[in-house]
This record gives C-alpha cells, sequence and structure tokens, in this order.
C-alpha cells in the first residue's frame, strides 16, 4: 500500500495535507464554533448605536483605543470583567483594536454618562487635564449618516442573519420605522445633554454624530 | 568575585558533560562513518528505483514498530481521557489571582485606620471619581457634585436651595427651594451635625420623606442621619445617581465594601481638613 502511495507524489501530498488539516480542524473548530456564540443577553445594534459605532470607524478611534479586556486582574480593576468571544458575535468588523494610547472602552458605558462624554468629546482635557485626545467639535456639527447604518443593519440580517426583529431581539423594521426609533433614542440622549444647538438639531429631527456616538459608546457594556 | 569560573561545580560538571558529548559524537561518527564503507546490505530491492537509488523491502525494525504501536495507543487514551482538561486554564489562573488578592486585601486592611483609609480612598478617587468630579474634588464648575462642601452645612445648604434626585429611593425627587434664607441655613447645620441637639421646626418640611428623626422612614428616602459619614458615600456609590448635574453611575460589585469606607473618608477629608 505504502509502495503504492509513493509513486504517487502529489495525490500522496494532498492526502497528507488532508489528514493533517482533519486534525487541526477538530481541535480549532467545537470549540470556537461554541466559544463564538452570541453571550446571553448580547442584542443587535440599534439604528442609532450602528450609526455611532461607524462615527467611531470614521474618527479612527480604534486607532487609540482597543475594546478587550485581557483576564488579568489588574485590566479587570480598571475596565471591569474580561472580554468574552460572544460578546462580538454581531460586531462587523470587530473593534479590538491593537493599541492603547487611551484606555479601553470595551464597557465604557459600565463608567461613563451622557454628560460625561459631551465634555469630554468638545474639550478633553476639560474633565482629564493630562489627557492628549484631540477635541472632536466637528461631532456636534455634521449629522449621522444613518442611511448607511441602516443599509448595513438590512444587509447583516438577511445575508447573516443577525436577529433583528426577533422575538426579544433589537427592533429593526422597515426604513421609516426605524428612522423614527432612531430620533426617539437620540432625543432621550440629547435630554442629557447641555449643548444648545445639539438639542435645537435633535428637535428639528436630525441626528448629530456626538448623539449617535454616545448612544455607541453608552451600549458598550 | 570568583576569578576561576572552574571552581563553581556547575561549570564543572557543564564541562565534564561537554567532554563527553564530544568524545560520544567522535565515536559514533565513527563507527557510523565506518559501518558506510564496508557495510553490505541484504535483503529483497523493491520493483521502484528513483534515479538509481532503490529500496529494500525489509520489515521495520520491531523497537520501531512497537513505538509506533504504542503512540497510536496513547493517542487514542489522550484523546479520549487523557486530554489534560481540568489542569491549567488562563481564565483559571485569573481565578485564582484575584481570589488570593481579595482574600489577602480582606484581611489587611480589615481594621484600617483613618488615615489609611484616607491614602487607599484618595487612590480610588483619582482613578474612579476624578475624571467627573476633578482631581480636587471641586466638581470642576459644575460637571459633577462639588465634593469639597459635601458632608458640611455648606453642602446640605446647596442640596437644600437646588434639590435632589436620581438616587432611586420610592420618594422620588426632592424640589429646589423646600427651604429658603435662615430656616434653610438652621436646618442645614442641624443636618450636618448629626441631627443633635434641638431640632428647628423647619425641619419638619424634611420629615415628611425623611421621617421626624430623619432615617429616611425605612429606607423611603435618605437616611439623613448618616449624612456625612462614610457609610452614606458607600450609599451612593452603589446606588448610583441621576441628579440635576447629570448621571453618576453605580459602583455597585466594582468597589469592595472597603474600598467604598475608604472613598468616603477621603471625600469627608476634602471638606473637613481645613
Amino acid at each position: 500500500m505504502f509502495h503504492w502511495l509513493e509513486q504517487r507524489p502529489f495525490f500522496f501530498s494532498v492526502g497528507v495535507f488532508l489528514v493533517i488539516a482533519f486534525a487541526g480542524l477538530i481541535e480549532i473548530v467545537p470549540d470556537f464554533a461554541q466559544a463564538s456564540r452570541p453571550v446571553a443577553g448580547t442584542q443587535p445594534y440599534t439604528l442609532l448605536q450602528l450609526a455611532g459605532r461607524h462615527v467611531y470607524i470614521k474618527d479612527s478611534c480604534n486607532a487609540c483605543h482597543s475594546q478587550l479586556i485581557r483576564p488579568f486582574k489588574s485590566e479587570t480593576d480598571r475596565y471591569g470583567p474580561y472580554s468574552l468571544s460572544g460578546e462580538y458575535a454581531y460586531d462587523r468588523p470587530f473593534l479590538w483594536g491593537s493599541k492603547r494610547t487611551g484606555p479601553d472602552l470595551h464597557r465604557v458605558g459600565e463608567y461613563r454618562t451622557t454628560d460625561w462624554h459631551e465634555n469630554h468629546m468638545w474639550e478633553p482635557t476639560s474633565v482629564v487635564p493630562g489627557s492628549i485626545m484631540p477635541a472632536y467639535k466637528h461631532m456636534f456639527t455634521q449629522n449621522a449618516d444613518l442611511e448607511t447604518a441602516y443599509a448595513e443593519a438590512l444587509t447583516v440580517k438577511k445575508v447573516f442573519n443577525v436577529p433583528y426583529d426577533q422575538p426579544g431581539f433589537t427592533k429593526l423594521g422597515s426604513w421609516e420605522e426605524a428612522k423614527k426609533q432612531a430620533l426617539e433614542d437620540a432625543k432621550k440622549i440629547a435630554a442629557d445633554m447641555k449643548n444648545k444647538d445639539v438639542k435645537e438639531a435633535v428637535e428639528r429631527g436630525e441626528i448629530p454624530e456626538i448623539v449617535a456616538l454616545i448612544a455607541y459608546l453608552n451600549s458598550l457594556r | 568575585m570568583n576569578s576561576n569560573i572552574f571552581q563553581d561545580n556547575i561549570n564543572q560538571l557543564a564541562l565534564l558533560a561537554a567532554v563527553i558529548i564530544f568524545f560520544l559524537t567522535v565515536f559514533v561518527a565513527g563507527k557510523y562513518i565506518k559501518q558506510m564503507k564496508t557495510d553490505k546490505s541484504t535483503g529483497e530491492l523493491a520493483d521502484e528505483n528513483w534515479d538509481g537509488i532503490g529500496e529494500y523491502k525489509n520489515e521495520l525494525p520491531s523497537g520501531w514498530a512497537y513505538t509506533f504501536l504504542g503512540t497510536m495507543i496513547w493517542g487514542l487514551w489522550y484523546w479520549t481521557m487523557g486530554y489534560p482538561v481540568d489542569a491549567y486554564s488562563q481564565i483559571g489562573e485569573y481565578n485564582e489571582e484575584v481570589a488570593a488578592h481579595t482574600a489577602m486585601f480582606e484581611s489587611k486592611w480589615a481594621d484600617a485606620d483613618d488615615q489609611t483609609l484616607q491614602e487607599m480612598g484618595e487612590g480610588i478617587f483619582l482613578v474612579q471619581c476624578a475624571p467627573c468630579h476633578g482631581i480636587a474634588g471641586d466638581g470642576m464648575g459644575g460637571k459633577a457634585a462639588d465634593l469639597t462642601v459635601w458632608g458640611s452645612a455648606a453642602g446640605v445648604l446647596a442640596t437644600i436651595q437646588n434639590g435632589s434626585k436620581g438616587l432611586g429611593y420610592p420618594m422620588g425627587e426632592m424640589p429646589a427651594g423646600m427651604l429658603s434664607g435662615d430656616a434653610a441655613k438652621k436646618v442645614a447645620e442641624y443636618v450636618a451635625n448629626g441631627m443633635k441637639g434641638e431640632m428647628p421646626a423647619e425641619f419638619g418640611v424634611c420629615a415628611g420623606c425623611h421621617g421626624m428623626d430623619g432615617k429616611g422612614m425605612g429606607g423611603m428616602a435618605p437616611d439623613l442621619t448618616k449624612y456625612g459619614s462614610p457609610a452614606f458615600v458607600a450609599d451612593v456609590l452603589e446606588r448610583g445617581k441621576k441628579g440635576y448635574i447629570g448621571k453618576m453611575v453605580s459602583f455597585k460589585g466594582r468597589l469592595t465594601p472597603i474600598q467604598e469606607k475608604a472613598v468616603g473618608a477621603y471625600i469627608l477629608s476634602l471638606s473637613r481638613s481645613e
């Protein structure tokens, strides 16, 4: 039998590859499939949160902030419980980051509030005296891109079966319904804010980027 | 310093081993080179032949065969029973580290004195509280509650003037300006001094929610007799607050009772150190 294999080097190579690949797969796949299931209670992002996530990506927050708490006491003391892979189930792409110029943000919703973020994005040194983070004042005037966020939500719902609109999960609905819900969420955030321009914009039915970003940051917990 | 490195017995052993390995290598290599020169192989040649290189149809040496078989049996055992699922895991090490540290922390600071608590509280305050209340605790120009007056008559007066809400007590919010002028000051003094001495008649306004004894009628409203004590701070830390200034998150489960007490001791030192 072995002589027969030795006489067919290409077939033999493919066979060796398959055997080793199979051994690797049965070690990795079952555990991975289990661990990457959504953690109980993990919800797909609402339209407003998703729009805020786009602001986060657009302004490269992930270049300086990670979203991954490692299981070390020094990290869990500061940032909260260590991250689980299932918590990223609805993150496309995940925003783990690779560098902590600023602190980790994976559970920032647990210990910072809307009014704090408002102060911080307007002028970081007003709340963190030594901060080197730049101010993001343009977020108070530019409006969030809800259309793109809705397109993404609808795509992941249809293509990846993200459980939008299923019982017990985030409601998305039609574009009109989703937009109305986003505006309602935005009003709740704006009620906790002090910036007059932002409040007026939300009253007019617009959603400044800062409101969407705060909705996203508050959802990180 | 020992100038002669060969006086160290580890070095002596290493040198001895190096010499032995050298002679073994020479001996083994010499044996096989000689064998390659003189050995004549025997046995039946296999049919295939690669550029003049052939192969004998000899059986596997029995030592190899048994080792190979043994490896397969060990592999089956390891796969089904022997895999060290109960042995090491990163999360297990983390859990042990946290448990050990918590036990050490609890026993070390169980009866810490006030000075120690204040120092511990300062460290926690700078990390957890300063982002909103400021490094000096002054609330950074109205971004959060001014803790440099908290626990004093001025603090109570500010609460009476501005109202208070959002601690999550069943009685709900306390409106601004329940009392004004001298009456407010008198009540503020009375509450800040631990509700000792003669009760001002105006305290009746407060008693509607906090009770005549100020104890909050069994959890309906904040217990004013604890005002200005670390226990009151610990209560706020656990409940969080959504007040008139902004929202404070709850620190429940994030600080230990000792740490909460320490933060309380530090905050009190801010208003009472002068």
